[in-house]
């Protein structure tokens, strides 16, 4: 007869709370793929993980948010589970010793909050439009300005509901901190709503803005660069 | 490259799966391009998903690496929607290390994995923004060579290439780019270059080679045109396959591919001698690694790439001469450090009760076998030295151990087959659903599933049925509705593979060098991904063998007589002709032949050559 494995192992188990960068070419990695490959990097530095019990187990990984495609960052969150007490920077260098180009740890710690506490994360974004800058920043403005900025959002298919598209305006979620000319594009910085309740991404926003304006976004790079609690406090 | 690392990061976020065209993983080779003698672009003419699962590339790209001053890279077929992203703007078929374009290269290498792939050839070229005929590119760089199993009639593909690997690749591969890294700095012509690699064993250029006809189509005569080409050329092995290079670490990719995992190769060449199986004969002679060498690379692969699954590659692993000890030790390994052990390929004669222990203690998926004819008679006409009393002793243990789901594996048009055998492979389902049912019901899964699976037999070179015809798409429309109609279950599941896709293979597989304009012509109506069945287009096919006025009929469908000049002929597998006449004589008697651990049945294939079992009579 087949038993579950690691029934005999460690229940004891350590709580760390990781953070990391991803950028460069790295942004490319889609959050199912970051998954997999943050198990790897585990197995490769040979850190003492815990393994969830039963027939089939596996690392406990938990990411508390995820992160866009594309999108660079160097305070992204990831719990894991220790089965040793293990230093935190040891734990780092471990972790860091192969890690493919642009991904990295910069601090490990114990957890404080919760991942339910996040409400919001902020983001720098920069942009090249196919029109002047000022002339982009002016369209901005007026994009701003509207009473509601709809757009259209793909709902999932429920009990007696097809799948379909409702208008949601999104203009109270868009903090905007900040809009200037920068050498030749824009420059913003913006706080949206994410986490469990609502998550709104700059790329919609973006997308939102050359609808409205006809201004082509050739080049545009983002960075998100806090991850906020509803308090307003940074996740810890 | 700057230019287009921009440019390829302005189309990532709007493309499927964009990982897949950025590279960066862990364990790709960045080398400082300036202090680089030989590039090399190893192109896999399919998709990343599935190039990326590819074993030799992950050898050749190491074993070339491993060399300061040469630098190998990758580069895969983009999907439609990226290849079209490409053209729009402007960006060349690059390579994922350095994102520099790949005709810069001083080698474009191709492996040729099936037939079907063909056409990504000539797109891939395309895209580099090279002439796809090789007579077109007249400059020494970059090389187009080619390699991998298809090689062994390259003819098809022969205009394209300027030279072919065949056989083996990790000596002959280092030998021809230090023959170029030595005469690079004379400035050589193409010509001059090509007729000192030509000298090398196993390098074939087929520019060297002019092909005469006979007045019914068939080929007369292969000759040299230049002194150094050999009249024929001789395939590479490796003699001493346990110190063959093995890499250390893999390219590990972000996004999900085909087989995800490591793998290590236990064993080359298989020791069966199945007469359909085309691998079962090129591959030979029969060379495995030791246990201690296996166990060595499976650790050293697990810890540099932290992969959590580890497969064993080979033709036949069951038939690794100490197989059992070889899981022992494996598996006190992957045990401990919680990576899964996968082992494809075992045979059902010796799949033993502890074997499928060892299997089942890993996970229990579903069992897969390749019976591949309906009866006994018919599987002694193809050598699957298989009986039936075998199969269903290994679904009573695989039952009793709690598995719920048999795949099973056929092939139609089969030489000699019959109704009875096309009929028997629906019997032969049924009894291993009765079998199940025979089963006390607290000892079996709670359902069974058996699922039939037909592919169409495509004849190919080098095995005992090159000489056959391949049966018409009529007659095996006709007998996919006689296994329809035998099915009585609602156990049992019956799929079969696109029949237009079998039948052009067996035109690419024996065809000769007139098939390059039809490729050329197909490819140029827009066929690419031919293996995909969503992009597959066999009207355009259709189009260009008519344009072309070549007959499919005459390559796949006409039995060949014995003393026939192949289209192959000049390429020596070192399995002898006569060897395959007495096997293919064999096949029309249903006599089998046995298998090479049991005593030597004189292939043709020397003692030095390293086989293990090769020129021994005993058991």
């Amino acid at each position: 007869m087949l038993t579950p494995k690691n029934q005999s192992l460690i229940i004891e188990r350590w709580e760390r709370r990781l953070t990391f960068a991803k950028e460069g070419r790295a942004r490319y990695i889609s959050h199912l793929d970051l998954m997999r490959t943050m198990q790897r990097a585990i197995k490769r530095a040979r850190v003492p993980i815990w393994y969830t019990q039963g027939f089939n187990p596996h690392m406990y990984l938990m990411f508390p948010l995820a992160l866009p495609l594309g999108t660079d960052s160097r305070t992204e969150s990831m719990d894991i589970s220790l089965t040793e007490d293990i230093p935190f920077d040891t734990l780092l260098k471990m972790l860091n010793s192969s890690m493919p180009e642009g991904l990295y740890f910069v601090k490990a710690a114990l957890p404080v909050r919760k991942h339910t506490d996040i409400a919001a994360a902020e983001y720098e974004v920069e942009i090249a439009p196919d029109v002047p800058a000022a002339e982009a920043l002016a369209k901005w403005q007026e994009f701003m300005a509207q009473e509601e900025i709809n757009i259209e959002k793909r709902t999932k298919a429920k009990k007696g509901k097809k799948p379909g598209v409702k208008q949601v305006d999104i203009k109270p979620h868009i903090d905007v901190l900040c809009a200037e000319e920068r050498e030749n594009g824009l420059f913003f910085r913006m706080r949206l709503p994410a986490g469990v309740e609502l998550n709104l991404n700059t790329g919609t926003v973006m997308d939102a803005f050359e609808s409205f304006s006809g201004v082509n976004i050739v080049d545009n790079y983002t960075k998100r660069t806090k991850i906020l609690c509803f308090d307003g406090e940074e996740f810890i | 490259m700057k230019e287009i690392q921009q440019k390829i990061e302005r189309l990532l976020l709007k493309t499927q799966k964009p990982a897949r065209y950025i590279g960066g993983e862990l364990g790709s080779v960045v080398k400082d391009r300036d202090k680089v003698d030989v590039r090399f672009a190893f192109c896999f003419p399919d998709v990343y998903d599935v190039g990326m699962s590819h074993l030799g590339m992950k050898i050749l790209y190491g074993l070339k690496n491993s060399r300061e001053n040469w630098w190998c890279e990758r580069a895969f077929m983009p999907e439609k929607d990226f290849e079209q992203q490409m053209r729009e703007n402007g960006i060349p078929l690059y390579a994922l290390e350095s994102l520099d374009p790949v005709r810069d290269f001083d080698f474009i290498g191709f492996t040729l994995q099936y037939e079907l792939s063909y056409t990504n050839v000539l797109e891939m070229l395309d895209l580099a923004g090279l002439p796809v005929f090789a007579r077109d590119r007249k400059a020494l760089t970059p090389l187009v060579v080619g390699g991998g199993p298809c090689v062994c009639n390259p003819e098809p593909v022969a205009d394209f290439f300027d030279l072919f690997i065949i056989g083996e690749g990790e000596e002959v591969n280092i030998e021809l780019l230090e023959l170029f890294e030595r005469m690079k700095p004379q400035n050589p012509t193409k010509e001059e270059f090509l007729r000192e690699a030509a000298k090398i064993e196993g390098i074939y250029v087929p520019a060297f080679y002019d092909i005469s006809y006979n007045d019914d189509g068939t080929v007369r005569e292969i000759k040299p045109n230049v002194p150094e080409a050999p009249a024929r050329v001789k395939k590479r092995v490796i003699k001493d396959f346990d110190s063959v290079y093995y890499p250390e670490s893999f390219v590990v990719p972000f996004t999900s591919i085909v087989h995800d995992r490591a793998v290590v190769e236990v064993l080359r060449g298989c020791i069966r001698g199945c007469r359909f199986c085309q691998a079962g004969f090129i591959y030979r002679p029969f060379r495995e690694k030791n246990i201690d060498t296996i166990a060595k690379q499976t650790r050293c692969l697990c810890e540099q790439t932290g992969y959590e699954q580890v497969s064993l590659s080979s033709l036949s692993t069951s038939d690794h001469p100490q197989i059992e000890k070889l899981l022992d030790t494996l598996a006190d390994y992957t045990d401990s450090e919680n990576i899964n052990l996968s082992l494809p390929s075992l045979r059902i004669d010796n799949f033993s009760d502890e074997l499928l222990e060892k299997i089942a203690s890993v996970r229990k998926s579903g069992l897969t076998f390749a019976p591949e004819a309906g009866t006994q008679r018919l599987r002694d006409v193809i050598n699957k030295n298989v009986t039936e009393d075998e199969i269903m002793n290994t679904c009573r243990m695989a039952f009793e151990a709690g598995y719920g789901t048999v795949k099973l594996y056929f092939m139609l048009g089969l030489p000699e087959e019959r109704d009875e055998d096309v009929v028997g492979i629906a019997e032969l389902a049924q009894k291993i659903v009765d079998l199940y049912f025979g089963i006390p019901k607290e000892q079996r899964a709670s359902t069974i599933q058996v699922s039939l699976s037909t592919a169409t037999f495509v004849p190919k070179p080098f095995t005992p049925f090159e000489f056959e015809p391949q049966a018409l798409p009529e007659e095996i429309d006709r007998r996919q509705k006689l296994i329809m109609d035998a099915i009585h279950s609602k156990k049992i599941r019956f799929s079969y593979h696109e029949q237009k896709i079998s039948k052009l293979e067996a035109v690419l597989a024996r065809g000769d060098r007139r098939i390059c304009d039809v490729i050329y012509t197909a490819w140029k109506k827009g066929c690419t991904l031919d293996s995909w069945d969503e992009h597959f287009r066999p009207e355009l096919w259709d189009e260009a063998f008519e344009e072309c006025g070549v007959s499919r009929e005459f390559y796949a469908n006409r039995r060949r007589e014995y003393d026939e000049v192949m289209p192959w002929s000049h390429l020596d597998y070192l399995v002898s002709r006569e060897f395959l006449i007495r096997e293919n004589k064999k096949a029309h008697a249903a006599e089998t032949t046995r298998n090479c651990r049991e005593g030597c049945s004189g292939c043709g294939i020397k003692q030095s050559y390293g086989g293990t079992y090769c020129g021994k009579v005993n058991s």
